[in-house]
């Protein structure tokens, strides 16, 4: 166990840290931006005292050891991801910060509440575009916005998903403002970084476990069992299923996610190649013959699932699999053609369907969105692109965003021509003055962007919610992108069950 | 478990077993340097070369110079071994490969295998050969030898003796079977009449003392070449590989070596059949290079066989009855 001398509680008030000095000499306040371990007067917000002294308490070489020894441990646990270049593909591990985030637990009881609303309302919303389509007849989100979704299956009309759940694993990224709380996007496809999630948690909790141990922090660590089970609840024709996780293999970004959740659940790891389908039933190829796969979490996107149903020259897929799965031979997970409830478009019409589908008010808001397939939406956009965001509907990691005020001008001119194009594959978002949350980045406590994916597991009858998340930073000064792909790192974010005494400066 | 899982394991197993086997004939030949003369280990290199499937080097042309240029012919021959990525059965390439397989492998694969493979992985990319060399010219071979006997520690003492660690062991053992036969074909070649070769050899096997025990510290070519061919107990002999193929078959699918036999299990037996009747026949050089040819492709043969039955079997084949 990485030895850590300051890793013990001290409280007397002459170590409680102030922003500006101590080890946060170089923390500076900016009173557009919440911070997370500050009041705006510079004094240790309560939630964080015990951590903010710790950390003050600290010499800067212990600090150092610290951050070392959890990065040394990523590199040797080889938890990594991969970028692929122009050039080559090269393994990275994912940087990660010593200095975990703090949430109360009313704080999280908030977002747990508001993300079991969105999901329970975004199954609904999947299951009526797919068969009766009512909210499409009732003019809550527009036809043509689903129907030229290039997400939306024509093949899933129809087609019964078992129990209704067409969302079982759902990250949905939230990010806080001096307003609050807000959902920034839903992530229903395939939604990554749970196993970062898990290794941070692991990571920290040994490199501070007195810390850890005074904070009562909640228990994010059952993920892998709860995944298994609640993907195996959706199965009916047996008691117990062989569950498989389904990767495009090891040269795809997110691989490492994929072994280490079939090793925390003891799911079967496949490649297309590994699966054949027989008499409408998948089977995986053992060294003792087929063996029948009763569910599949796929990590592979609908496109290339199965070449039969959908684009031929996939490589990744498992030719029938689709059919298979329309007679109820095996569960997928995500459904086919979940992706157009997460399409950055379709986001801003979630509060209606709300509203509309469970006659209740949004619990979590979401972040104002122009439409640039409305004329008033493209118009706004184009007068006001400094201070937007300006995304790609279907865009995710952080690519083919163009950030506002931090852009070029001759990137402004590039969007401002695409948007013109097609309009209709953007949408646009004023730049939210994302919370920060203390770092320890070259020797020093500074503050970084942050936000949080908390990941979502859906069952039959019971949701289950990590109390914790991915909290992304965007670990260069300034940045607003926390995408790893883009120059982001991870930190563990604790939900501790201590109530701060309310409000931000 | 998974075909390709198993394929993977099996792979690994062979990559580890062909990096160390490089890594003991490095540290036997380097070991040599301090007092041995510039044309016996000129020979040795060339005999190294060819029991590793190499063309051999070419020799240094000024034999009347061949001592200044030993060292720096010994490095150049030793890094092209060791670190040239170019070279595909480089023991950095070995490692490399395996640490691929492993990547695979995560979710059969205690964490602290992993990490050990991992560990290994980086200390090997980014250690300076050069340097090594400086500290003394076997250092980082022996050094290669003890990452992967602790590697071999760890597996033996923390994985299960499921499938994951049978394919493994019949992964190492195959390659051990092909690679052993090559050594014993370069070795008991007629110009090698050297009985400190044999001596060498032994030593890199780890069959010296074993070897002076059963006869005596006279080493006889041909008597170190029965050991290290028939001798059941010797690690490194194709016997004692054999023997671990099979049990590992039976293990693998038990109702496989049971009548009919299946192809691998039927034709593991055969192999076993001809070392057991190779140490009656005649030790003249000529039929011994014979029997070690027809040996080494007939190992190749069951790599092939254990491939078709349990990994890239037909559909018609796998469905369940």
């Amino acid at each position: 166990m990485l030895h850590l001398p300051f890793d013990h509680i001290r409280s007397n008030i002459a170590d409680t840290a102030v922003a500006g000095s101590g080890s946060f000499s170089d923390y500076a306040i900016e009173s557009r931006f919440r911070d997370e371990m500050f009041h705006g007067n510079g004094t240790l917000r309560s939630v964080a005292e015990k951590m903010g002294t710790a950390l003050n308490n600290a010499k800067i070489e212990q600090l150092i050891q610290l951050q070392d020894g959890v990065r040394r441990r990523f590199l040797h646990e080889g938890i990594t991801f991969t970028v692929i270049g122009q050039k080559d593909v090269t393994e990275q591990i994912i940087p990660i910060d010593c200095v975990p985030r703090i949430l109360t637990a009313s704080e999280w009881d908030h977002i747990d509440q508001g993300l079991r609303q969105r999901l329970h309302t975004l199954n609904l919303f999947l299951k009526d575009i797919y068969h009766e389509g009512r909210s499409l007849r009732d003019g809550i989100v527009p036809q043509d916005l689903v129907f030229g979704c290039p997400q939306y299956r024509m093949e899933m009309v129809g087609t019964k998903v078992p129990h209704d759940i067409y969302v079982s694993i759902c990250g949905t990224d939230i990010v806080r403002t001096h307003d609050g709380f807000a959902v920034l996007e839903d992530n229903l496809r395939v939604p990554s970084g749970v196993s970062y999630m898990l290794s941070c948690r692991a990571a920290i909790k040994r490199a501070m476990p007195r810390l850890y141990r005074a904070h009562h922090v909640r228990e994010v660590l059952p993920y892998p069992e709860q995944l298994y089970s609640q993907l195996a609840s959706l199965v009916t024709w047996t008691q117990s299923p062989n569950i498989a996780i389904l990767t495009p293999g090891q040269y795809n970004s997110a691989y490492y996610e994929h072994a280490f959740l079939a090793g925390e659940m003891g799911a079967e790891l496949v490649e297309g190649r590994d699966l054949v389908v027989h008499d409408g039933m998948v089977f995986m190829r053992t060294v003792a013959g087929l063996k029948r796969v009763d569910v599949i979490y796929r990590r592979v996107d609908d496109d290339f699932i199965d070449p039969v149903t959908f684009r031929s020259d996939s490589l990744l897929g498992v030719p029938g699999l689709f059919h298979a799965y329309r007679v109820g031979n095996v569960v997928i997970a995500n459904a086919p053609g979940t992706g157009v409830a997460d399409d950055k478009a379709l986001y801003a019409y979630v509060p209606d369907l709300i509203r509309y589908f469970l006659a209740e008010e949004p619990i979590l808001s979401n972040v104002e969105t122009y439409l640039c397939r409305t004329p008033e939406g493209l118009a706004y956009t184009l007068e006001n692109l400094d201070n937007l965001v300006v995304k790609e509907v279907g865009g995710s990691g952080g690519y083919g965003m163009l950030v506002g005020p931090h852009a070029s001008q001759k990137e402004k001119e590039r969007f401002t021509e695409r948007l013109r194009i097609d309009p209709t594959n953007f949408i646009s978002q004023p730049t939210l003055a994302l919370s920060r949350a203390a770092c320890f980045i070259d020797g020093k406590l500074v503050p970084r962007h942050v936000d949080v994916r908390p990941f979502v597991l859906q069952g039959r009858t019971e949701t289950w919610i990590a109390p914790g998340g991915l909290c992304r930073v965007a670990l260069r000064e300034g940045s607003l992108v926390v995408n790893s792909s883009q120059g982001g790192g991870c930190k563990d974010l604790w939900v501790i069950n201590e109530e701060e005494e309310c409000n931000a400066g | 478990m998974l075909a390709r899982a198993a394929a993977d394991f099996y792979w690994m197993g062979r990559y580890f077993e062909r990096g160390e086997h490089t890594a003991r004939l490095l540290n036997y030949q380097l070991g040599r340097l301090v007092d041995t003369p510039a044309d016996v280990l000129a020979h040795g290199w060339q005999v190294l070369y060819d029991a590793l499937g190499y063309p051999s080097p070419v020799p240094l042309q000024d034999a009347d110079n061949a001592e200044a240029y030993i060292i720096a012919n010994a490095f150049a021959l030793a890094a092209y071994l060791i670190e040239d990525t170019e070279n595909p059965n480089a023991i950095i390439q070995s490692w490399t490969h395996a640490r691929d397989n492993a990547k695979q492998l995560r979710p059969w694969l205690p964490v602290r295998v992993w990490t050990c493979l991992n560990d290994g992985f980086f200390w090997l990319r980014d250690c300076d050969f050069a340097e090594h060399w400086t500290q003394g010219p076997e250092r980082l071979p022996a050094g290669v030898i003890d990452r992967f006997r602790l590697l071999s520690g760890i597996i033996e003492s923390m994985m299960s003796r499921n499938h994951a660690w049978r394919f493994l062991e019949l992964g190492r053992y195959v390659e051990r079977l092909q690679l052993q036969t090559a050594l014993l074909k370069a070795w008991s070649n007629p110009s090698n009449e050297n009985s400190q070769m044999w001596t060498g050899l032994l030593r890199a096997c780890a069959a010296l003392e074993a070897y002076c025990r059963t006869y005596s510290m006279a080493i006889q070519p041909r008597h170190a070449l029965a050991f290290l061919t028939s001798n059941p107990e010797i690690p490194h002999s194709l016997s004692f590989a054999i023997q671990r193929v099979q049990h590992l078959l039976s293990d693998i699918d038990p109702a496989g070596s049971r009548y009919p036999r299946k192809a691998p299990h039927r034709y593991s037996m055969r192999l076993a059949a001809a070392i057991e009747a190779n140490s009656h026949a005649s030790a003249a050089p000529e039929d011994t290079q014979n029997f070690l040819s027809a040996f080494g492709e007939d190992c190749h043969k069951l790599h092939h066989l254990i491939f078709a039955e349990y990994i890239d079997y037909s559909l018609e084949q796998g469905l369940p009855s």
